[in-house]
């Protein structure tokens, strides 16, 4: 099955030789809820761009359900509603309902049908009684929704919500999760990018992790974690065990001060034979500790290899 | 097509909401100069290439007013749509880039002609003034609206900031219009040869001068220059408005 979207050995370099995309390659499924992780710079904003028209890469190319987004640009956009990081909203004459029904209009959506989808966005969002005012009327909240509505007005297949949630109340930001979940429920491909790990953990059935312009992880939250970060068991012992026993050269085993600690899981059958080996070697288990990581550790883990960012 | 003519109706929207700031104005400076030039001097002036000062100005005033218009509206649309990021919306639409561009240079174009007509009715009612060859002065201020809309699009293309519009017009299109006879003909600069000078290598002068023929009959330049002259900007603006949009010139990163 083709790719919602497939970015091949995407490159990025601005003027003044800024490299935002270094060779960016990643797939991303029809159907799956998709996010796209990485610190500010990583190259998420530029990656978006660059399907959205806004960015032209410079080697590599953007497959937006199978149409090329830089040659079947057309085809491309048609696929997809862009929600952007920034309030960029036609705020000079246009009242809120107008947005609407113009962004539906380029998207060749017939003014009567614009209305009537146009309608039923604005009541879903909350925008309704402020379908008559201009964009400067609004509140931060607001405007975050009415950007929500426009990438929604042509009904596409693919959304991609550049940090949705960024700097809106809580309530919304509920509302915004539930509204994407049952979106992606749907059928919609979703590719989101934000800050919030707990946001990502909790909704994208993938993650993936950009830095310096590269892809450096990707898999399921829980695949991450394990694979990056596996669990770490801390097993204390009466005596002190003074060796490593044998057979747990697997999980990485090491001493520490009082405890042995092993990278593994108390369901893995081969920890539990360990622990049992210690007991029939007259130890006495004080303690069993399972350290499980975070999203955010696997991370910082993943990110965190320039220290001069933020001495 | 629904979003080509979604966007042409936006372009159309913004000046027409606003028609109080961006139609209302000009009209109402050339309806002044008809009231000065046409009511208090004119008598005063005498006859230019045999016809009264008024009659000789008004296809200047008029070709002014549709090209000044044609080039300010696409001008600031897309700066404003660029300093805003609102720009993004169509670039991220399924409109071609080309669509893009016609429906801006369209909007100019028809901003330009809205004006022209308001001061050509103005001028009958008030002047009695008529035209001569109907159907050569629409297609000249046709032309012209049209290249200098394109013309305003390549502006609102190039420059960073509203001071780049003034600067494009200080230097360019006043000199352009002030040069090139709108107020006066070239048998009226005997005495002054380096204006005269000036006035003749101004393509200008031969837009103006055709047009000046279309609606009033004059002979100093034909009809036919004119439009030829009229068609080759249009022609050299639109195309270069075009590739420049299709490059993303200034609006991609």
């Amino acid at each position: 099955m083709e790719c919602a979207i497939s970015f091949q050995n995407l490159h990025k370099t601005y003027a003044g030789h800024v490299e935002a995309l270094k060779g960016l390659s990643l797939d991303v499924q029809r159907g799956e809820f998709m996010g796209l992780l990485g610190l500010n710079g990583a190259g998420k904003t530029t990656s978006i761009n660059v399907i959205a028209g806004l960015v032209r890469p410079t080697s590599g190319s953007v497959l937006v359900n199978g149409f090329d987004a830089i040659k079947q640009y057309r085809l491309a956009h048609a696929q997809v509603g862009i929600a952007p990081q920034e309030e960029v909203l036609d705020s000079s004459f246009l009242n809120v309902m107008q947005i609407l029904v113009y962004q539906a209009g380029y998207f060749g959506i017939a003014p009567r049908e614009a209305t009537k989808r146009a309608d039923a966005l604005l009541q879903e969002f909350g925008l309704w009684e402020k379908r008559k005012s201009n964009v400067v009327e609004l509140s931060g909240g607001m405007k975050r929704r009415l950007i929500l509505a426009k990438a929604l007005i042509h009904d596409p297949p693919i959304l991609i919500l550049d940090e949705p949630t960024a700097g809106v109340d809580v309530a919304l930001r509920h509302h915004i999760w539930e509204r994407m979940t049952a979106l992606n429920k749907a059928g919609k491909t979703i590719l989101l990018t934000t800050h919030y790990l707990e946001e990502a953990e909790q909704l994208c059935k993938r993650i993936a992790i950009l830095h310096n312009g590269g892809l450096v992880a990707t898999g399921s939250p829980h695949e991450l974690i394990t694979k990056i970060l596996p669990d770490q068991l801390e097993i204390r012992t009466d005596p002190l065990l003074k060796a490593i026993p044998e057979g747990l050269d697997k999980f990485s085993p090491h001493l520490d001060e009082d405890c042995l600690c092993l990278q593994g899981s108390l369901s893995d059958p081969q920890v539990m034979n360990a622990l049992v080996s210690l007991v029939q070697h007259s130890y006495k288990i004080i303690s069993v500790e399972q350290k499980r990581a975070r999203l955010e550790d696997v991370f910082l883990q993943l990110t965190s290899t320039d220290k001069t960012r933020y001495p | 097509m629904i979003g080509f003519y979604t966007y042409f109706k936006r372009e159309v929207a913004r000046f027409m909401q606003d028609a109080l700031n961006t139609i209302a104005p000009s009209a109402t400076s050339v309806i002044l100069y008809i009231m000065i030039f046409g009511v208090a001097l004119a008598t005063r002036l005498g006859l230019v290439e045999g016809q009264s000062y008024t009659r000789f100005m008004m296809p200047g005033l008029i070709l002014v007013s549709v090209i000044t218009n044609s080039f300010y509206n696409p001008a600031f649309s897309i700066l404003q749509s660029r300093l805003y990021g609102n720009i993004a919306d169509v670039l991220s639409s399924p409109l071609a880039t080309s669509q893009i561009a016609l429906a801006v240079i369209l909007a100019g174009m028809l901003r330009g002609l809205v004006v022209g007509t308001l001061i050509s009715l103005t001028a009958w009612l008030v002047l009695g003034f008529q035209v001569q060859e109907p159907l050569f002065t629409l297609l000249y201020l046709l032309l012209a609206s049209m290249g200098f809309a394109a013309l305003g699009s390549i502006a609102g293309l190039w420059t960073h900031g509203w001071e780049g519009v003034n600067v494009i017009t200080v230097f360019f299109l006043d000199p352009l219009v002030l040069l090139g006879g709108v107020f006066y003909s070239l048998e009226m600069l005997q005495s002054a040869p380096l204006l005269k000078t000036i006035t003749e290598i101004n393509p200008f002068t031969t837009i103006i001068g055709g047009l000046r023929a279309a609606m009033i009959g004059t002979t100093e330049i034909s009809v036919e220059s004119g439009l030829l002259l009229t068609g080759i900007l249009a022609l050299i603006f639109v195309s270069l408005a075009l590739v420049l949009f299709h490059r993303g010139y200034h609006l991609k990163a």
